[in-house]
């Protein structure tokens, strides 16, 4: 833990440079983005912007936050090399304390549009519990599917545009634009093997309540946060021995 | 409390094959031996000093660790360059469990780096690098340092304050210079072909060595 601590404090220096302001921009940029499709979305819709905002803008800062640590894993052992020459430093430390600063920006900023939306008129979400747990759940879901990509892009380096480009055509079937119960019976079956539209759905239901009738499964997002943790934290342990320091 | 190898082999993998660095290196580092350690470029001083050091794990064999061992100091290791001297003392000071600025205070007492402490360490010459990663492993306070080469201090302030704490801790030097393993140490080993000779007399290992 003391390690983790250290390597946020770290990590926020060398990302945001040493003015105060740099970490104003950890809040700016999901916020920004959230407020863009929502008016994207207003301008061609016919539903008002305020249930826009509450479902796009705050389900994109999930998706922002997953492509956030995912596409991030690539970089992580690279750029934190030298920090490897004090043996307390493992590699899943520095990917641990990664995931906890961009977790806790993007809580902070969903907290923000949450209480936006009530003061523009709209209902006090029904479960903040709920929300909140979807969080969690895409926080170690993006950090299992981190390790993993991690570990096999200090074996593979060209891994890493791949990773990139799946996180950008994930997006469609993310669960960000879409109730699962708006879809036709055989493309609910499809959607329902990604683990992120549970997840969705999830916050869809603490945002929503009854409005809509979400459907999800959390046993089957618990496995699939199991298993890729474990192909990822075997995967780094082979590749700490496989690495050399200059 | 000490620092142990049995019977450590490591290998890389090459485009073909495998490299065999070091093949069976053994011995036994007590708490406040100063032991200087004599190879030639490229008899595997660095490999070795890495798996002293702990970050990189032998391809067989064990290694047993009972007293504090610092990181291998030296030119290079263990900086974040963007971050100032500062910045990277607090966080040095943090993952082994001192005061930040208690830390930071020894070091700018010590090192004697002025108004380059604020600035990034990719902006130090080398000089400023070994001073800067000697001060800060100084106010962690070690059982043992581990100081690959660069103790390029000399007969400075800094020098003579850095070798007057030595006297009173362990310290294993991996280096290629005879006089600073005369200077500084009390008993001596030779690696070479891939294996570790302790010499209980300096100028016998010293010998040994001029004739490789």
């Amino acid at each position: 833990m003391r390690v983790i601590g250290a390597l946020i404090i770290r990590e926020m220096h060398t990302r945001f440079g040493r003015q105060k302001f740099g970490y104003l921009w950890l809040f700016f940029e999901p916020l920004l983005l959230g407020v863009m499709i929502a008016v994207i979305h207003n301008l061609r819709g016919t539903e008002s912007i305020r249930s826009n905002f509450e479902f796009f803008a705050i389900g994109y800062i999930l998706f922002f936050k997953f492509r956030g640590i995912v596409n991030r894993a690539s970089s992580t052992i690279s750029s934190n090399r030298g920090l490897l020459y004090h043996r307390q430093v493992t590699l899943p430390d520095l990917f641990y304390a990664r995931h906890i600063i961009e977790s806790i920006a993007c809580t902070g900023v969903m907290a923000v549009f949450t209480i936006a939306g009530v003061a523009m008129g709209g209902e006090f979400p029904d479960s903040v519990v709920k929300m909140l747990s979807a969080m969690m759940l895409m926080f170690l879901f993006a950090q299992g599917l981190a390790l993993v990509v991690g570990a096999a892009t200090s074996e593979w380096e060209g891994l890493e545009r791949l990773v990139h480009a799946m996180s950008y055509l994930m997006l469609p079937f993310s669960g960000l634009f879409f109730m699962v119960e708006w879809l036709p019976a055989w493309m609910q079956e499809v959607v329902l093997w990604v683990p992120t539209v549970h997840i969705f759905e999830l916050l869809r239901d603490g945002q929503f309540g009854d409005m809509y009738r979400p459907i999800y499964d959390l046993s089957y997002v618990f496995g699939w946060i199991l298993v890729s943790h474990l192909i990822g934290l075997t995967g780094l342990r082979l590749a700490r021995n496989r690495l050399g320091l200059e | 409390m000490s620092l142990d190898l049995v019977d450590v082999y490591k290998s890389y993998p090459m485009n073909v094959g495998r490299k065999h660095v070091l093949r069976g290196v053994t011995g036994s580092f007590r708490k406040g031996e100063r032991v200087g350690i004599l190879g030639r470029n490229g008899t595997g001083k660095s490999t070795l000093v890495r798996i002293l050091g702990g970050i990189e794990a032998p391809t067989q064999g064990t290694i047993r660790r009972s007293m504090s061992v610092s990181w291998p100091i030296g030119m290079a290791a263990g900086f974040q360059s963007a971050l100032s001297g500062a910045d990277n003392s607090r966080f040095i000071a943090r993952i082994y469990g001192k005061k930040a600025t208690e830390t930071v205070e020894f070091v700018e007492s010590f090192a004697e780096l002025g108004e380059y402490l604020n600035m990034p360490v990719g902006t130090y010459s080398s000089g400023m690098r070994s001073r800067l990663g000697l001060a800060i492993s100084l106010a962690v306070e070690f059982d043992c340092f581990l100081v690959d080469e660069a103790l390029a201090v000399g007969d400075t302030k800094f020098g003579r304050a850095f070798a007057a704490r030595l006297q009173r801790a362990g310290l294993i030097l991996v280096t290629h210079q005879p006089s600073l393993v005369r200077q500084l140490c009390t008993r001596a080993a030779v690696l070479d072909q891939g294996t570790l000779t302790f010499y209980e007399d300096i100028d016998e290992a010293l010998a040994t060595y001029n004739s490789l």
